[in-house]
């Protein structure tokens, strides 16, 4: 830990500080609690979680790799098509997983499978939706979770007023938004910290800064020292995290979350980690990087390293061969529901553009069902 | 029942892939989404996955081939699905089958062009001449004309419009009567439809002018009652007056045209028989007398008649006559007549003596109630106090419509002309 | 000659004008290094240098809004927008600036400015990356819209949209990027904008159509010889400025016309169309203009999509509706 100014200011006032005050991303500080062998660095920022939660979250990042991996694999087979993996980016999602509450908002990105899990959304609706059918973005299970938001970045403001309704009304609730850092260069980004910090909302941006914007790599992304440092410019703490460090995040998350619910607003996160997959399943990463890169961030791979300190600290008594053999039937039976899934109607593609249909697309409707008719006449 | 997994589109752009290693042999059992084999493509060398559990029944292709996608990898002996269930799957996962290939493009399934299907090369620049004009006749028509057609059971395009620009009217197709037969004088166009040999005729495609010409003289002598009266007039008075004035018009580089005088003495004549400056519209049971004496002028050119008009002919002297004159017939050869120069018209002359003719029976200017045809000076003898002498004599052939005016105000009408041209000097004496 | 697909028609475009041009540069996300998404400027920062052919951060508006920096102080920028979902972070951009700029200066500042990106369904993606933006665009007073059909077509446009000192949006129908091979001259030869093509002669209706429609409505012509109707079918390849002529034209010796494209048929394309259609050969139309086109919806996921996207027994049941009015 290491004391700046600020910080120091705090101390001496006897005033409260937050690990915000400790990690300066202006100085390019992490935030980092486990190393990539498992072992604890910083006992003291160590967060207080009982061995059940712990052996829980590894087992939900256990999970969200499985379904992800399935899902690549079923697009492979022809089944399912472009899929975007989170492969390597589970810790974040599934530290933040462990405080969001039923009633927290989840506004994604498209990288964001295994804390749309944690929200509730099944994996059924998921291969749904990558099955090419929207009714996978309508949760049955998950309460304030956004559907996946294409537009890079747009989600961050949307994030930003549903902050603002929050507060207006009075409710106890966070916001926990996600951008990548290809995400940071738009504008809807700075806009939407810009007005977080003004509007004092309780929202959470994490930036998942997995290194790559498809082929753009992050130094050509920006000149900043790391993308956190930017919260600073808008007046919003900013904190970096070892994004594959599953206690690191939870502290951040942890913190951010209290921030959020006492009134002190937005926080930004930056969780560094490593995109191990390509951008989608239609990508070829061996066009843009190498194998040796891919191998050097492979030994900082989160659930590794969670696995090796809960060995270390013997807490972790299952069989993982046996638990993802569960989780791949459990998949595999979700997938299989998702093809049976009800045929898309012609109605679908109208029903939705407004609460109630105008006459103008109850005309196209009966217009197309006439060709329809005249097809079916024909054969 | 048996399941042949075929080599799936994997969303890498390919056709085809070569089998670099087999993870399985025939016999095995395999879970779904295990490794079956190591394909290498284009772009990347990657896993194909297993969509099903069972047993392996059969493998195609061996270590170093190359198989096309949609082509069978293995063949499964799937647990626990029978009968119709089994066809269901086999249908599912066919979407493995589709001829979509996906190549580079991050999201999305791509098609890929098929190995030896091109497209021709563009004939862009190349001169190639378009095809001739199309036998096919289209008229112009309101969508109200041309509904009103499709009631009517008339086939539009056989309709001669009468509207601006040939336009098919609503009144064309009431008045549109296919099989009658106006005055026995037209026969039936059928011999226009024979065929004929291609060498015995050569086609010319129609111009507007033509077309319009045609659609005016056929509708004016199906519209009227034409009668012609045919008159001589001596004028060597007049040829006097000409000769004198000739040069001194000449100077101020105007023509002094014969057909000058004789607007003049039309125009003096209609002042005081009005009938023949009118038209009669039976519809509303009136005669529509006109105020103004445009005198319309009949210019022969190389695409055809154009009749440009003289306005308030009345109103001018007789060298201003002579001016309009010379403008008009260089604006009609120059093709320059605007809109304005056409209209209006109340009487038309028609001088064809300038080509040669004598006499003629001048076709009305339809809604006008006459036209006055000018023929060529002739030397003929005459009779002058009892003498016999040589005079010139001028032939007049004024065609009228018997509707408006009987033959008594016709010959009345010509009389005074002729009374004017062979005294020059009584037109400013009235 | 060579036979090339459209993105490798594309391809040899801007490389040709990168040869010939040293102020001709081309950015966009992805653009450098991996030669774009769909690989259409592959090679090319190999060849140019990465100060020519380059990456730029994730930030449409940034880079329209650059590039009009450098196009109207002496560069002649090719910016590359991901996808058609994707330019409306650009849109204030654009129309704010792009296609008021030379206006604005009462023609100090010429803006020789491309912007090139994908557009069109028919992929299976996820949303929007299956767009038809090009009514929104041709809207916008100032800018020229073109779309090609073909890989012939797309090299020469392109060529003459980079030549061109007014901004050209320059719209890829990405379905069929690489679903044709056709035999393209090597050397450099530019298709002039604003000109219609017509692609067959026909007596009975005329098509008109552009991007990856020309390939559907080819099908159904072959429904419609089969059912005794002649098809005149037009290529418009620039949507603005729209070439009057040669659909009037068109129109006076068919009496029929059949608007084809993909976007929403609502204040589209195909309404221009239907309105050229009334000023400029109301006499001679036999039967209502009639546009086949998408519904007022955003483009169905893949599950729908096929019920969205226009077919050719579409097109085909358009064409015997319209003929037998």
């Amino acid at each position: 830990m290491l004391n700046n100014i600020r910080t120091q200011k705090k101390l001496n006032n006897n005033q409260p500080t937050t690990i915000f005050d400790h990690f300066d991303p202006r100085e390019d500080e992490i935030l980092r609690i486990i190393d990539n062998e498992g072992e604890v660095l910083n006992k003291e920022l160590m967060p207080d979680l009982t061995d059940e939660t712990i052996i829980k979250a590894y087992k939900s990042m256990l999970y969200a790799r499985t379904a992800d991996n399935m899902a690549v694999s079923y697009q492979r087979q022809g089944r399912m098509y472009t899929y975007p993996p989170i492969l390597g980016q589970e810790a974040i999602q599934i530290a933040a997983g462990l405080i969001i509450r039923e009633e927290d908002w989840l506004a994604p990105a498209f990288r964001e499978l295994a804390i749309m899990l944690a929200k509730g959304v099944t994996m059924k609706e998921f291969f749904l939706y990558y099955m090419g059918n929207e009714q996978g973005s309508n949760f049955k299970t998950a309460n304030h979770v956004l559907p996946i938001c294409v537009p890079i970045g747009s989600q961050l403001l949307h994030a930003t007023g549903i902050g603002y309704s929050i507060k207006y009304q009075k409710k106890d609730e966070v916001v926990f938004t996600y951008v990548g850092d290809g995400g940071t260069s738009e504008g809807d980004f700075s806009e939407a910290l810009n007005f977080a910090g003004v509007w004092k909302v309780p929202v959470i941006f994490t930036i998942q800064n997995n290194q790559y914007a498809i082929s753009v790599p992050v130094k050509s992304q920006t000149n900043s020292v790391n993308l956190a440092v930017k919260a600073i410019a808008f007046g919003v703490p900013g904190i970096k995290v070892d994004g594959n460090d599953f206690f690191a995040m939870y502290v951040a998350y942890k913190e951010a979350f209290t921030n959020a619910r006492a009134g002190n607003g937005p926080t930004l996160i930056e969780a560094l980690t490593y995109r191990k997959g390509a951008h989608t399943t239609s990508d070829d990463p061996s066009k843009y990087r190498t194998k040796d890169e891919e191998q050097e961030w492979d030994k900082t791979d989160p659930l590794v390293r969670l696995k090796r300190y809960m060995d270390k600290t013997g807490i972790w008594k299952d069989n993982e061969e046996q638990l993802i053999e569960e989780y791949k039937l459990e998949i595999d039976k979700q997938f299989t529901e998702a093809e049976n899934f009800a045929a898309y109607k012609l109605e679908d593609i109208f029903q939705y553009m407004y609460v109630d249909m105008p006459d103008i697309l109850k005309k196209q409707k009966a217009d197309y069902e006439l060709f329809q008719n005249w097809k079916e006449n024909r054969k | 029942m048996r399941y042949i997994f075929n080599f799936p589109d994997i969303g890498e752009g390919l056709e085809e892939g070569t089998i670099l290693e087999w993870y399985v042999v025939k016999g095995q059992v395999i879970k779904a989404g295990q490794p079956l084999v190591n394909m290498e493509t284009d772009k990347i060398v990657t896993d194909i996955p297993s969509p099903k559990a069972g047993t392996i029944v059969a493998i195609y292709g061996s270590v170093g081939e190359t198989i096309h996608v949609g082509s069978p990898l293995v063949e499964i002996e799937i647990e626990g699905v029978f009968g119709a269930d089994a066809v269901a799957e086999v249908k599912e996962t066919g979407k493995a089958d589709s001829v979509e290939e996906e190549a580079a493009g991050v999201v999305g399934t791509m098609e890929l062009a098929e190995k030896n299907a091109y497209l021709a090369a563009s004939d862009e620049g190349s001169t190639k001449s378009k095809t001739e004009d199309k036998p096919v006749v289209k008229v112009q028509a309101t969508p109200l004309a041309r509904a009103m057609a499709k009631d009517l059971n008339i086939d539009i395009n056989k309709v001669i419009g009468s509207g601006p620009s040939g336009r098919v009217t609503k009144e064309d197709l009431e008045n549109y009567k296919p099989a009658k037969q106006p005055q026995g004088v037209i026969h039936k166009t059928e011999t226009s439809t024979q065929q004929l040999s291609a060498d015995a005729v050569t086609y010319e495609p129609l111009s507007q002018i033509r077309k319009t010409i045609s659609k005016n003289m056929l509708h004016s002598k199906q519209s009227t009652a034409h009668m012609t009266l045919f008159e001589e007039v001596e004028i060597s008075h007049l040829i006097t007056v000409r000769d004198r004035y000739k040069n001194r018009f000449a100077e101020k580089d105007i023509k002094l045209t014969y057909l000058s005088f004789i607007v003049k003495a039309t125009v003096l004549a209609l002042k005081k028989l009005r009938k023949l400056n009118s038209q009669i519209d039976l519809e509303n049971d009136r005669m529509i007398y006109n105020n103004r004496y445009n005198i319309a002028i009949a210019v022969d050119t190389p695409e055809g008649l154009v009749v440009p008009v003289i306005k308030d002919a009345d109103r001018l002297s007789i060298q201003q006559i002579a001016q309009k004159i010379t403008e008009l017939s260089d604006k009609a050869r120059d093709r320059k007549l605007s809109l304005d120069d056409m209209k209006d018209g109340t009487f038309t002359l028609t001088n064809y003596g300038s080509i040669g003719g004598i006499y003629a029976t001048p076709v009305i200017n339809y809604p006008q109630c006459a036209i006055l045809g000018i023929g060529r000076i002739l030397k003929k003898p005459v009779v002058k106090d009892n003498q016999v002498v040589v005079g010139s004599v001028l032939p007049l052939s004024l065609s009228v419509d018997h509707r408006i005016v009987d033959g008594g105000e016709a010959s009345r009408f010509i009389n005074q002309i002729m009374e004017y041209l062979s005294d020059p000097v009584s037109m400013i004496m009235d | 000659m060579s036979v090339m697909t459209i993105v490798q028609a594309i391809n040899n475009a801007l490389d040709i004008k990168l040869e010939e041009d040293k102020s001709v540069v081309v950015y966009g996300e992805d653009t450098g290094v991996e030669g774009g998404v769909f690989r259409v400027t592959e090679g090319l920062q190999k060849k140019y240098g990465a100060e020519r052919v380059f990456d730029s951060p994730l930030a449409e508006s940034a880079i329209v809004g650059a590039g009009l920096g450098m196009a109207l102080s002496g560069l002649r920028p090719v910016v590359e927008l991901q996808f058609d979902g994707f330019t409306y972070p650009a849109f204030n951009q654009i129309i704010s600036n792009v296609s008021r700029m030379h206006n604005r200066s009462r023609g100090v500042y010429k803006i020789p400015m491309v912007i090139r990106f994908p557009y069109g369904g028919g992929i299976n993606a996820l949303e929007h990356h299956s767009e038809s933006p090009e009514a929104l665009y041709a809207h916008i007073p100032g800018l020229k819209v073109v779309i090609p059909s073909s890989p012939h077509d797309a090299k020469g446009l392109l060529i003459a949209a980079m030549e061109s000192d007014d901004p050209v949006v320059f719209m890829e129908p990405k379905r069929i990027y690489r679903a044709i091979k056709q035999e393209v001259s090597d050397e450099k030869f530019s298709i002039p904008l604003g000109k219609a093509k017509v692609l067959s002669e026909g007596t009975d209706v005329t098509i008109v159509a552009f991007g990856a429609m020309i390939r559907e409505c080819q099908k159904a012509m072959v429904m419609a010889k089969e059912a005794g109707i002649s098809v005149e079918l037009i290529d418009l390849r620039t949507i603005y400025p729209i070439d009057k002529e040669t659909i009037a034209e068109s129109i006076k010796k068919t009496g029929r016309i059949v608007i084809v494209a993909e976007a929403p048929e609502s204040f589209s394309v195909g309404a221009e169309l239907m309105a050229i259609a009334n000023e400029e050969a109301f006499l001679y139309l036999e039967a209502p203009p009639k546009r086949v086109m998408g519904f007022d919806t955003i483009v169905p996921l893949a599950q729908g999509e096929p019920m969205y996207m226009i077919t050719p027994d579409r097109i085909f049941y358009e064409i015997e509706r319209t003929v037998k009015f």
